[in-house]
């Protein structure tokens, strides 16, 4: 795989002998796209960071379900996400970087600590400073702005945009936040033979080999779950909790891409996905999925807040056949509702799953209902 | 810039939100969590509008070129209602809670789909947050970190469980909470509120015959900030007074007295002014701080003990006025202390944690009995079926309802220290005072401050109200620049107190000053030692100011205390 090559500080070396505008536009012109779910030109990123005091913050708070492409590198590579991280910070010319990482990945702290140490000497070149914070469980702290109230020690809700991190963020600082497969990533870049299209999926559900596989982007559907031998015929198949659904057979040979896939109303958060069964039933989960965010919402917003309990709710409610046609259309005024008039990412995209099962599955709901 | 609002052009200037522009074009947007001394947080997602196919909310949204919002399509009123039907779906509401109930007419919900959930109330304190009734829209949450900047109240929990409460969840009386009450002025459904006194005592006062049964006499005392606003609970505009209603309905009501707190003013004024004088002759223990904000000693308690040698020993207006009641007064119509029952109205929350203070026991029993604030008695006049605005008017009783003009703008920002100012003008220069008003003193901004000449001394004054800017004012070491400081915990003073009619904003403080300050024109005493009323209970009780008996009854001591759990 490419992403477990073993750089040894080379690319960062490399790097040194460059200035850092020279180190941006190399990053720029090789297409490098933030790999944690919005796909924005990671050059571009770093270009826009403000001057004065800047931080950097490692993105390593992996929550969306069926996703840990980010442990995966934390594991096996750690080395490479460190080198990644000295690059990005002599590119923007900052000298102090948070590892925000998950408080469920808290047993890789002493590991990314030990790294740390024994890249010492080169951190010291350019006189940065890494921390490692670590979350405390809460699936929101994955966005951007969150992180960084929580770094602050503040409750984690999604701050308003504009301004956004560039111009206002950490501290009130200009901060650039990165996810840990772009940061992995960067230095191979200069390294040479890197493959922009190799990416890496995470694959969960009822498979016989499930884990995480690098494929090159573009690939079909149909291939990537050939690659985990499912158990049965799949039928649905989940891009993480947020990110949608979609059936498989009608989806076979669609390509893995972002912009496939959201042409669809999906999206594809961290390249999770989660594959369900036939013999698995999609109000249930669809139950599930809502549990999660009833669990994962922070409070902030009325829609998202009380919307999801009533999702919940109804889901329950005809999950028990006591539901009537009319309960149905509440439940799909709900679901566009919520993802309508949101406050943040998490509750405008908390119904996505049910919109998409709504959309191609409505027939088995309707079966339930009286 | 230009943009289109419902298909006409608007001119806008950068900066501006969408609702700001409605606002001034004429176009109605519905808001609920929004109010305008907040920063809006967008919780409630009431004031959604379409904004180039996408539903924002436009109270946090600023214009950009090339907007195209439309404020009343079909998916926005739906959207709307929607919103409105899953924040009713989940509280308690009553028929009380204007704010709810006209927007939910105005929304259009008839009928709500969905059952309540909720299931868990705390009360505690003189202020108690009741969860049953919260929609959690962040105002008092705001209001006590930025606005206030003591942090005692924020969200807990997440999702559907997410509730408003102390940290640690704590009871509020033994938290940080100096009960100044600007969460309950600024909640919009009386989740967070003041606690009833004593609910029984309460039922007395409803029920005079009950009281006087039992040999018991009522008198009450209104505060000076309460006549301004208390009008605004019937449909008046907020500058106008009803002085003389008020004191009708209070009668109406079955107090055997009613007596001004105006009077407890002046006694405090004779009293600071005197101990002013003093400290400045000794040139010890300055700068005087005010003492009649209880909020405020209670906030310096906790935080900031280094400078309660500092705080005037006065009792604050309420108590003197009770102490001189169960005292003299009692002695004077020959009724026993304990059977002499004070009720006081103010337009605060604090009050009623004063009043339990232990050592507020001049004669054996509470100074003061039961502390109602402006809201309370509003809803007790509503309850009494009394028809408030035709009213006639009263007259306040004597001797105790005799003010001066000192007295009376003393719910005002700056009132005290003009006040005060008017008393020790004489006493340093030894002439009458002519121009009695000090217009230095008054204003809104948070932190004032003056210099003004009195015979052969300059006398340096600090004004600051709302905690925010009291703790701005200390921690910068400031403080230590002046010879007198005037410190209010709620902003705009006692006038925009924690137990005032909501809703309130800077434009509604700005107006029931200006009515203060109209009143103390009025009026034909201006100065407190001039009033007949203190001479005659001076001259008859007292003796002199910091004398050994006014020592006695109208001061109190201060001493560090430590919140309970930390």
């Amino acid at each position: 795989m490419q992403i477990l090559r073993k750089s040894g500080w080379a690319g960062f070396e490399k790097t040194l002998r460059m200035n850092r505008k020279e180190v941006i536009k190399k990053v720029k012109e090789s297409g490098l796209n933030g790999r944690g779910g919005c796909n924005f030109p990671t050059g571009l990123k770093w270009e826009l960071m403000g001057k004065g005091v800047r931080y950097l913050i490692c993105n390593a708070n992996e929550g969306e379900p069926g996703t840990l492409k980010d442990k995966f590198i934390m594991e096996k590579n750690p080395s490479l996400l460190i080198e990644g991280i000295a690059i990005a910070s002599y590119a923007t010319g900052i000298h102090k970087t948070f590892i925000y990482l998950r408080g469920e990945y808290s047993y890789l702290k002493p590991k990314l600590e030990r790294v740390i140490k024994q890249s010492e000497e080169y951190l010291k070149k350019i006189n940065l400073k890494i921390n490692i914070n670590l979350g405390a469980g809460s699936y929101l702290c994955g966005e951007e702005t969150a992180i960084m109230e929580s770094i602050e020690g503040k409750r984690p809700v999604v701050r308003q945009k504009p301004p956004y991190p560039p111009e206002v963020g950490l501290y009130g600082k200009s901060t650039c936040v990165n996810n840990v497969e772009t940061l992995a990533n960067v230095p191979l870049i200069f390294l040479g033979g890197w493959n922009n299209k190799l990416e890496l999926y995470s694959l969960s559900g009822d498979l016989k080999k499930p884990g995480v596989y690098e494929v090159e982007g573009g690939i079909k559907l149909k291939q990537i779950v050939s690659l985990t031998k499912p158990k049965t015929e799949p039928k649905i198949i989940y891009f993480g909790a947020s990110g949608g659904c979609l059936p498989y057979k009608k989806f076979e040979n669609l390509s893995m891409g972002y912009k496939s896939i959201s042409e669809q109303g999906c999206m594809l958060n961290g390249r999770g996905l989660i594959i369900c069964g036939k013999n698995r039933d999609i109000v249930e989960l669809s139950k599930i999925f809502t549990e999660f965010f009833l669990h994962e919402n922070c409070g902030y917003c009325t829609p998202c807040r009380e919307g999801n309990f009533r999702v919940w709710e109804l889901l329950k409610k005809i999950g028990c056949r006591k539901g009537r046609k009319s309960d149905l259309n509440l439940l799909q005024k709900l679901a566009y509702h919520i993802s309508d008039t949101s406050y943040c990412g998490l509750g405008t995209s908390s119904t996505n799953h049910l919109k998409c099962a709504l959309k191609y599955f409505k027939g088995e709901f309707l079966k339930l209902c009286k | 810039m230009q943009i289109k609002m419902n298909g006409k052009r608007v001119k806008v200037k950068k900066g501006e939100t969408i609702l700001d522009i409605a606002k001034r074009n004429g176009i109605n947007i519905p808001t609920l969590c929004y109010h305008p001394d907040l920063k809006p947080e967008g919780r409630c997602r009431i004031c959604l509008v379409e904004v180039n196919g996408k539903l924002v909310t436009s109270c946090n949204t600023k214009v950009e070129e090339k907007m195209e919002i439309f404020t009343n399509t079909k998916r926005v009123l739906e959207a709307r209602r929607l919103n409105m039907e899953l924040i009713l779906s989940n509280i308690t509401y009553t028929r009380k809670d204007f704010e709810l109930i006209k927007l939910a007419k105005e929304l259009g919900i008839r009928k709500i789909r969905f059952k309540k959930h909720v299931d868990n109330s705390k009360g505690r304190g003189p202020i108690e947050i009741d969860n049953h009734r919260c929609i959690l829209c962040g105002r008092c949450v705001q209001v006590c970190q930025n606005i206030q900047g003591i942090n005692n109240i924020d969200f807990v929990n997440r999702g559907i469980f997410t509730e408003v409460t102390t940290p640690f969840n704590i009871p509020i009386k033994d938290s940080p909470c100096t009960f100044c009450g600007q969460c309950a002025l600024y909640c919009p459904e009386n989740a967070v509120r003041e606690r009833a006194f004593s609910e029984k005592l309460i039922k007395y006062v409803e029920d005079m015959n009950l009281i006087k049964n039992r040999n018991k006499v009522v008198i009450v005392q209104t505060a000076p900030a309460v006549r301004a606003s208390l009008g605004e609970m019937f449909g008046a505009e907020p500058r106008t007074l009803v002085t003389g209603k008020m004191v009708a309905a209070l009668r109406k009501i079955g107090f055997d007295k009613v007596f001004d707190t105006n009077f407890g003013a002046d006694m405090t004024i004779m009293e600071e002014a005197n101990e002013f004088v003093k400290s400045i002759e000794k040139n010890k223990n300055l700068p005087l701080i005010t003492s009649c904000c209880p909020s405020w000693i209670r906030f310096a308690e906790e935080t900031y003990p280094f400078l309660l040698k500092n705080i005037s020993t006065c009792k604050s207006p309420q108590q003197m006025f009770g102490a001189i009641a169960k005292t003299y007064y009692a002695k004077k119509i020959g009724v026993k202390p304990e059977d002499l029952i004070v009720v006081s109205i103010v337009p605060c929350i604090a009050k009623k944690f004063e009043a339990e203070k232990p050592e507020m026991k001049s004669a054996g029993c509470n100074d003061v009995d039961i502390v109602l604030t402006t809201r309370e008695i509003g809803r007790m006049i509503e309850r009494k079926k009394i028809n408030f605005s035709k009213l006639g008017d009263g007259e306040f009783d004597e001797p105790l309802g005799i003010p001066s003009g000192g007295g009376a703008i003393f719910g005002a920002t700056g009132g005290v220290t003009e006040s005060v100012l008017r008393v020790i003008y004489e006493i340093f220069t030894g002439k009458k005072l002519k121009k009695v008003n000090f217009k230095q003193v008054r204003g809104f901004e948070g932190i004032r401050d003056t210099e003004i000449e009195m015979g052969n001394k300059n006398i340096k004054i600090a004004i600051a109200h709302g905690l925010g800017n009291i703790r701005k004012l200390i921690e910068s070491g400031e403080w230590k620049r002046y010879h007198f400081i005037e410190m209010m915990a709620c902003p705009g003073g006692c006038i925009g107190g924690g137990g005032q009619p909501r809703p309130t904003t800077w434009e509604i403080r700005k107006k029931r000053i200006a009515a203060l300050y109209e009143q103390d024109k009025k009026m034909k005493i201006r100065v407190a030692s001039h009033s007949p009323a203190i001479k005659e209970t001076y001259k008859e009780f007292l003796g002199k100011p910091l004398g050994k008996k006014s020592e006695k009854l109208l001061h109190t001591k201060y001493e560090k205390r430590k919140p309970k759990y930390f």
